[in-house]
């Protein structure tokens, strides 16, 4: 890097060489050690400026009236007018609940999924026949939302669809799924956890292979069955991946994919399925406005940090594992 | 019509040395330049158009994508003398619109999907109003004396137009009631007058056909659609509506109507002539349910005559999908399906443009009888020949799609103004057999579609979605009977409480304002 003198047009370049060295000598040697490591973190940098913290600054409009063709800094201050539209709306209650609710049963029983499945896999001994089912798991994550709800819906369908072929041959009556609000619930954490669960072993399965082998024959001296394996050694061995990912899993227990339940739901079921995104879309379509659905978007988001913040404070404490 | 067509030239020049004169600056002969060839006043040589090139953004329909060598073109080019510099929406049209508009990268032509959507980008500032340029308009002027209703449609809260208006393409969005003939001709059932007949007629093909669903459709992608087509049957409204007698906005999903409506359907349901998960079906099944015979009547847009039948016949020459008049919903109703032939988008003028004038002369050819035929039929002798009074396609066109993908003619940005006569001439005898009977269970008017000012909107999206989530979950429970209509007073004070009479009232504000509106 080019010397550049911090008192240009100083004529007494030692004193100014001093002075440099003075302050700026940690960062120096930070820069001398690592630039390579600097250089390759650039560009994440650069992106999480420009894309994540500018935008935020555009968080004013749920302040205000936007007016696109004005602009942000010229359209009219309204306060918080869209804050107290979304909290006096009479549906307010009801849609929390059923985003919550969601939320956490699928974080409930989406997150234990994909371990047990790893757990699983990382005990079959014919790698065939694991790389067979991994690849298989892994193929629904990249079907579309759309077609995976519309899959969902016909396979239901009370007239024609398979698994109600299969309870009528079962000498039962058909069940008329996406008519029961009770149901929706549950269809849709199975639905996801089909989809991803083969997805979200892998960062697992990584982590299974990181666990020292010694650790097992020591267990196994000692005379430790399988399941006492699992438990004692392979378990804490990727004790820390469950942890981080669950902190993260309950920061976004919130952010649950609108297109998938907005393909799914119906009149019928709005009660359990109507949640804050299927709402926003609702209403964001009747008017296009855009602070209203920005203002949803900054709550949701503040209540996200809370949960992430809680989780990893008490994971902290607890397990002294955390993301900072 | 010959005749006409001299009053229009006449009055073209009249006004555009009128606005010639009044206009300054370098603008001031475009007014004419687009009009007619033969308004060679003070414009360029012999009537060529003096060559332009504008801007737009216009909409891309998978079916027929965006080609600029389209005949299309160079016949406008012709005519106007423009050119136009074509950009399509990388995704979605709303997006790309919010994106020229907030950027201030505006073309000068943009194609909008509906006038909610360009009233409030005219409201903001970001639109020309039509009206303003109406004097370089003659063409325009005079069609909007031709066609007020149209013109009025167009306009915004406050009187302004910032869209151009149509007429005749909406007639593709006609929806229809269709049966299978050859069925109801096999088991001797009649078409049903009223709902009474048609519960009976359900039932008979339900005992014939016990795997079938008689009636099936596809509530759960259309409901807005389907909501309407029901409540029409019934003498009722799915929302807020005009009620064309009392010359008053009602609510319908609170009349007594409505609840017929609800019974009749329920009855439907409890008795399997409708699939239990009607709710949810997805067009593929519902499509399938149709074309096997396990559906013998439904309800969807009129092009699925065509549609039905064109697929099915090759294996089941007996396949007949036919119009059905629609039933009845009440004693002594009236037969009538919903109004639903008119289209909501169009083209806007940037109030950032520089050639403003030129665009406003540009757009007013499509409003000249020379204008309509050339965007209905294209040219004479290229695409179509006069056979006396009547226009048809060379014989190479045999398909509306077809027609439209190799000449351009039809697509975004290419008509306003359109003879309905060129698509009807290219369908098949059953699906201009439908239109000509469908025209006559149209309702006396269409409900009037005030525009709103950015208040009134905001009622109609908070307090109307809540009523109208209320009303869709309510409709679901009572016809699966989750909820008994026994609660039916109990719905009704339910839905008042929402804040109907403040959604009336919002509507009815909007009307009066409108109604007061004159068109200059």
């Amino acid at each position: 890097m080019a010397h550049t003198s911090v008192t240009p047009g100083v004529p007494d370049a030692e004193e100014a060489l001093a002075f440099e060295r003075r302050r700026p000598d940690k960062w120096r040697r930070m820069w001398q050690q690592n630039k390579y490591l600097w250089l390759l973190f650039l560009p994440c940098l650069i992106y999480y400026l420009i894309f994540r913290y500018a935008p935020m600054f555009g968080l004013v409009i749920t302040f205000k009236d936007y007016n696109l063709f004005r602009g942000v800094w010229a359209s009219d201050w309204v306060g918080f007018k869209y804050y107290r539209m979304f909290l006096e709306n009479p549906d307010f209650l009801l849609l929390m609940k059923n985003t919550f609710v969601l939320g956490v049963m699928n974080l409930a029983f989406g997150f234990p999924a994909p371990i047990i499945l790893a757990l699983l896999l990382n005990e079959v001994r014919k790698a065939a026949f694991k790389r067979f089912v991994q690849t298989v798991s892994y193929l629904p994550h990249f079907i579309s939302n759309v077609i995976v709800a519309s899959m969902v819906i016909m396979f239901l369908s009370p007239t024609g669809g398979l698994i109600n072929e299969m309870i009528v041959a079962l000498g039962f009556e058909p069940i008329n799924f996406m008519n029961e609000p009770g149901l929706f619930r549950g269809i849709y954490v199975l639905s996801e956890i089909w989809q991803h669960i083969g997805w979200e072993t892998i960062i697992y399965l990584a982590a299974l292979t990181a666990v020292d082998p010694q650790l097992y024959e020591a267990a196994s001296i000692d005379g430790a069955s399988r399941m006492r394996k699992l438990w004692h050694v392979t378990l804490p061995g990727i004790s820390f991946a469950i942890v981080i990912t669950l902190i993260l899993n309950i920061g976004s227990v919130l952010e649950i994919g609108f297109e998938k339940v907005f393909l799914m739901q119906n009149p019928a079921i709005y009660e359990t399925a109507d949640i804050i995104s299927t709402y926003v879309y609702r209403v964001g379509m009747e008017q296009g406005n855009f602070s209203y659905g920005a203002a949803i978007d900054l709550f949701m988001g503040i209540i996200s940090l809370i949960f992430i913040y809680t989780a990893n404070f008490i994971s902290r404490r607890v397990s002294e594992t955390s993301i900072w | 019509m010959k005749k006409s067509l001299a009053l229009v030239l006449s009055t073209v020049m009249a006004i555009s040395l009128l606005a010639a004169c009044s206009s300054n600056g370098n603008n001031g002969n475009n007014g004419n330049a687009g009009a007619s060839p033969t308004a060679t006043a003070d414009g360029g040589q012999d009537g060529a158009p003096e060559s332009k090139t504008l801007t737009a953004l216009l909409d891309n329909n998978p079916t027929f994508p965006y080609n600029a060598d389209w005949p299309i073109w160079t016949w406008l080019k012709e005519k106007t003398g423009v050119t136009l510099e074509v950009q399509t929406p990388s995704g979605k049209l709303g997006e790309s619109l919010n994106l020229v508009v907030a950027s201030k990268t505006m073309p000068d032509l943009m194609y909008m999907p509906n006038r909610r959507e360009s009233n409030k980008f005219g409201q903001d500032g970001a639109l020309v109003d039509i009206m303003e340029h109406i004097d370089s308009m003659p063409n325009l002027k005079k069609w909007m004396e031709q066609y007020p209703e149209e013109a009025k449609a167009a306009l915004s809260h406050d009187g302004k137009m910032y869209m151009f208006p149509n007429q005749g393409f909406g007639e593709t969005n006609r929806m229809i009631w269709l049966y299978r003939e050859d069925v109801f001709a096999k088991e001797g059932l009649a078409q049903p007058k009223t709902y009474d007949e048609l519960y009976e007629a359900l039932k008979t093909l339900k005992a014939k056909y016990p795997d079938s669903y008689p009636l099936s459709i596809r509530y759960g992608q259309i409901p807005d659609e389907m909501n309407t087509n029901m409540t029409v049957n019934f003498g009722t409204g799915e929302g807020a509506y005009f009620d064309f007698d009392a010359k008053e906005y009602r609510y319908g999903p609170i009349e007594d109507n409505y609840k017929a409506m609800v019974a009749m359907w329920k009855k439907f349901y409890d008795e399997g002539l409708i699939p239990p998960d009607f709710l949810s079906l997805q067009t593929k099944q519902w499509q399938d349910m149709v074309s096997t015979g396990q559906a013998f009547v439904t309800v969807d847009y009129i092009s699925r005559v065509d549609f039905f039948n064109n697929a099915m016949r090759k294996e089941n020459p007996e396949y007949n999908m036919q119009f059905m008049a629609p039933p009845a919903g009440v004693p002594g109703g009236k037969q009538q399906n919903p109004y639903f032939h008119y289209m909501e988008g169009g083209l806007t003028v940037a109030s950032t443009s520089k050639n403003i004038e030129d665009v406003m002369g540009y757009m007013d050819f499509f409003y000249s009888e020379e204008g309509r035929t050339m965007t209905s039929w294209g040219v004479e002798g290229e695409t179509y020949v006069k056979e006396g009074d009547t226009n048809k396609f060379k014989p190479e066109f045999t398909d509306v799609t077809e027609m439209r993908k190799q000449t351009g003619l039809q697509t975004s940005g290419t008509y306003t103004w359109i003879d309905y006569d060129a698509h009807l001439s290219l369908f098949s005898e059953d699906l201009r057999n439908a239109y000509t009977e469908a025209a006559k269970y149209d309702p006396p008017a269409m409900q009037p579609r005030p525009a709103f000012t950015e208040s009134e909107n905001e009622v109609i999206s908070l307090t109307g979605q809540a009523i109208k989530k209320h009303r869709d979950e309510s409709f679901a429970k009572f016809i699966t009977g989750s909820r008994s209509l026994d609660e039916w007073d109990q719905y009704v004070e339910e839905i008042k409480n929402l804040g109907v009479d403040k959604l009336l009232e919002t509507y009815k504000t909007a009307y009066d304002r409108m109604q007061g509106v004159e068109l200059k």
